[in-house]
């Protein structure tokens, strides 16, 4: 807070219901990623990386898990004097009843004591389920030098897809003049990617005005951004460039698995001077046996593979036995392929064993196979 | 238990590991990639309930304190336990005045200061895993002045050269204290690793002190065997004591086959060590890795064979690494071919296109040397 004047809020009480079984029982931002990794630990390793030292978290849905993993704010380093992770859930108050957060805006709203007591003087407002890194300090140096009331990051997506987001027409300064949710024909291709700066002054103001309208639905999107522009607020779309990815179904967030398989790609996990934390697990090196095979793979602690992998990618403790086969699959923590089993095109969620000879998914299948349940194979 | 502290003791002077050991203690030595040796004493203390630690370090601390830290992630309560670093001043490497004793001497008030009835010992060079609450509970019970642990090995002829042997007798007391000469194959290897009375330790540490300046606890522990209750204690599991580069390079390579490895690790006794935060390894398309363990952040593209891989390393095409122990953030070039070699931390092997080693001595890469 001293360094920037800015406090971060991540919004992580999404269901993420076209996970199906991978959320059943974990809120999306806690879903695993990338081997080691939550979801979450990307908007937090970033608030860490760019000097942001005070976090709240606003769970909701299935938060059990998310807020005691989020709670040890020690793994991202923000745990100095003043600094920390504060896990938000809906609370009962004084002069108000408990209630769920109604929408995202409201989930800010509902915490505006909390923030008080920080009394920053930005705000940033940031999504706990997307795959990305960026530098926050440089967008709130942007939003600094446009003297903007909010600045919302954009990234150019494809023509062709911007119909899927909410897009941002701007000016030639970059002013945002115009903002469509989900345009049948859109006229920029400058998608939100839900990360706002707000005076936060400004903000409290609206979100007062927003909590008492009964027509409005609460949601940052829908009616906050709406009433800014309509008020003729100063604001600025900052252009992300680089690795940013909205794991919304069990298809993408193979694919976003998928996309750390390729020689330098985007998203570079191994760069040192921005390195994405997460939960330290006490686990063994990886254990490549006498007979593996390995052929593009990304592969992590606590791993032993007697078997053949190929294009896949390893969590945690994932285990792959001798004459199995692994390709193109993502095993999740603690997954167990036995042996002479072939895993193809699959999505293996945590701790699911697959039997021995056992055979699941197949090169050609349409959609990826999640596979929640234990598959038995010979006994 | 609160009823111990524990001390890990620095490696003494009849311990020398070639190369490695020029820049830091033995404690802080890679291992099989992601520990560091230290991490062991360290865990079983931890997993033993022993929250109060002092680490005796002499020369060259640097990276052991780095390791160390605050010691939390020992799983060390950070308000009612602590994990000290105890450094000796003024000791050379070689010194014969520079004995653990002198160590203890000089950190006297400290180790007074301890409000525990009892003390654990266990040295730093040594690699195994050991319930220290069981330890300490059968030497209460047992009535002994000092209980002290030992490993009963069979190969002491070719290995375990520079440690101690104790010789037993039939109701486990220990007769004497001596060098294992290697002139018989079985017998039992003092493992370094005591318990007894804070007092009694204290009064054991002032009588060697007087006795000698040169004298180690062994030694005095080894002239009190008749006049003090010591009790042998065996150990069953892993084991392995570095001594020398030879026994350095032997017990990372035994542990690379998993069977070797399951008497070490069990997920109920975990071994902690520093978190680098190093991200997946990742395996190109043309990578060939077998029998190899293989630790995070890497890049692997050329071939692996029977090796240790530490964090952080890059294996580029063509490069071909066979029964090698490599440490963090080394670099293999393209088509460099190494063999039975230990490559210390930040080495980059880039134009020397074979170096090769035999089987029998396997040759050492100097920490952060190019090639």
């Amino acid at each position: 807070m001293k360094q920037n004047n800015m406090l971060a809020m991540i919004l992580a009480g999404g269901r993420g219901s076209r996970l199906h079984d991978l959320t059943k029982k974990v809120a999306k931002p806690a879903v695993s990623y990338g081997g080691k990794y939550r979801i979450i630990d990307f908007p937090l390793s970033n608030c860490a990386n760019s000097g942001i030292d005070v976090v709240g978290v606003l769970t909701q849905y299935e938060s059990i898990l998310l807020n005691s993993y989020v709670a040890a704010g020690r793994r991202w380093g923000l745990d100095a004097k003043d600094s920390g992770v504060y896990v938000l859930p809906p609370r009962e108050k004084s002069d108000a009843n408990l209630d769920v957060y109604r929408g995202t805006a409201d989930a800010i709203s509902q915490n505006i004591d909390f923030i008080d007591t920080y009394s920053p003087e930005y705000l940033l407002i940031l999504s706990g389920d997307h795959i990305y890194k960026m530098n926050y300090a440089k967008m709130l140096a942007y939003h600094k030098e446009c003297q903007s009331d909010a600045t919302i990051a954009v990234i150019e997506v494809p023509m062709k897809e911007a119909s899927r987001f909410g897009i941002m027409n701007t000016n030639e300064t970059g002013r945002i003049v115009e903002f469509e949710e989900k345009p049948e024909h859109p006229k920029s291709n400058l998608a939100s990617m839900g990360i706002y700066i707000f005076n936060w002054k400004m903000l409290r103001k609206m979100l007062m005005a927003d909590m008492k309208n009964p027509d409005s639905s609460h949601d940052f999107g829908k009616d906050i951004i709406p009433s800014l522009l309509a008020e003729g607020k100063n604001v600025y779309a900052y252009k992300y460039k680089g690795y940013w990815k909205d794991v919304g179904t069990i298809d993408s967030l193979w694919e976003a698995n998928m996309d750390l398989l390729s020689k330098n790609n985007e998203l570079d996990l191994n760069d040192s001077t921005w390195k994405i934390y997460t939960e330290d697990v006490t686990a063994l090196p990886q254990y490549i046996g006498a007979d593996a095979v390995i052929n593009k793979a990304f592969i992590t602690q606590g791993c032993v593979i007697d078997g053949e992998v190929k294009n896949s990618v390893l969590f945690t403790n994932a285990k792959v036995a001798a004459g199995a086969k692994v390709i193109d699959s993502v095993l999740m923590p603690g997954a167990e392929v036995a042996e002479g089993a072939v895993v193809t095109r699959a999505l293996v969620a945590d701790g699911v064993k697959i039997g021995k000879n056992a055979v699941v998914g197949s090169a050609d299948s349409e959609n990826i196979e999640l596979v929640a349940k234990r598959v038995k194979g010979d006994e | 238990m609160n009823k111990a502290f524990g001390i890990i003791n620095f490696a003494g002077n009849h311990i020398q590991v070639d190369g490695l050991q020029e820049y830091r203690p033995v404690g802080a030595f890679s291992f099989l990639g992601r520990y560091r040796i230290i991490d062991f004493p360290i865990s079983n203390m931890s997993n033993s309930g022993i929250d109060n630690i002092q680490v005796y370090v002499r020369r060259k601390p640097r990276s052991l304190t780095e390791h160390l830290g605050t010691g939390r992630h020992y799983n060390i309560n950070s308000k009612r336990g602590k994990l000290n670093i105890m450094y000796t001043e003024a000791s050379q490497p070689g010194d014969i005045y520079s004995t653990d004793i002198e160590a203890y001497i000089e950190n006297l008030d400290c180790i007074e200061r301890m409000n525990m009835p009892y003390v654990v010992i266990a040295p730093s060079y040594m690699i195994y895993t050991a319930d220290y609450s069981e330890f300490l509970n059968a030497h209460i019970e047992s009535g002994a002045d000092i209980s002290m642990m030992y490993h009963a090995v069979d190969n002491a002829k070719d290995a375990f050269l520079a440690c101690d042997t104790l010789n037993i007798n039939k109701q486990k007391g220990v007769l004497s204290i001596e060098p294992n000469r290697g002139n018989a194959k079985n017998k039992n290897i003092s493992m370094d690793t005591y318990v007894m009375s804070k007092e009694l330790f204290l009064d054991l540490v002032n009588r060697a002190h007087k006795t000698s300046s040169m004298y180690t606890f062994a030694d005095i522990l080894n002239e009190e065997c008749e006049s003090l209750d010591i009790r042998a204690v065996s150990h069953r599991g892993y084991f392995a004591a570095i001594t020398d580069f030879k026994s350095y390079f032997d017990a990372n390579m035994d542990l690379i086959d998993l069977k070797n490895a399951v008497n070490l690790f069990d997920d109920e006794w975990p071994i902690y060590t520093r978190t680098n935060d190093s991200c997946p390894t990742q395996y190109f398309a043309d990578s060939k890795v077998t029998s190899s363990v293989v630790s995070n952040g890497c890049l692997i593209d050329g071939t692996v064979e029977n090796s240790i891989i530490g964090r952080g390393c890059t294996i580029k095409p063509g490069a071909v690494i066979k029964n090698c122990v490599v440490s963090a953030d080394v670099v293999i070039g393209k088509d460099v071919h190494v063999e039975n070699m230990m490559i210390d931390k930040h080495a980059k092997l880039i134009r020397g296109k074979r170096i090769i080693a035999s089987p029998e001595k396997p040759g050492y890469v100097k920490r952060g040397d190019t090639l």
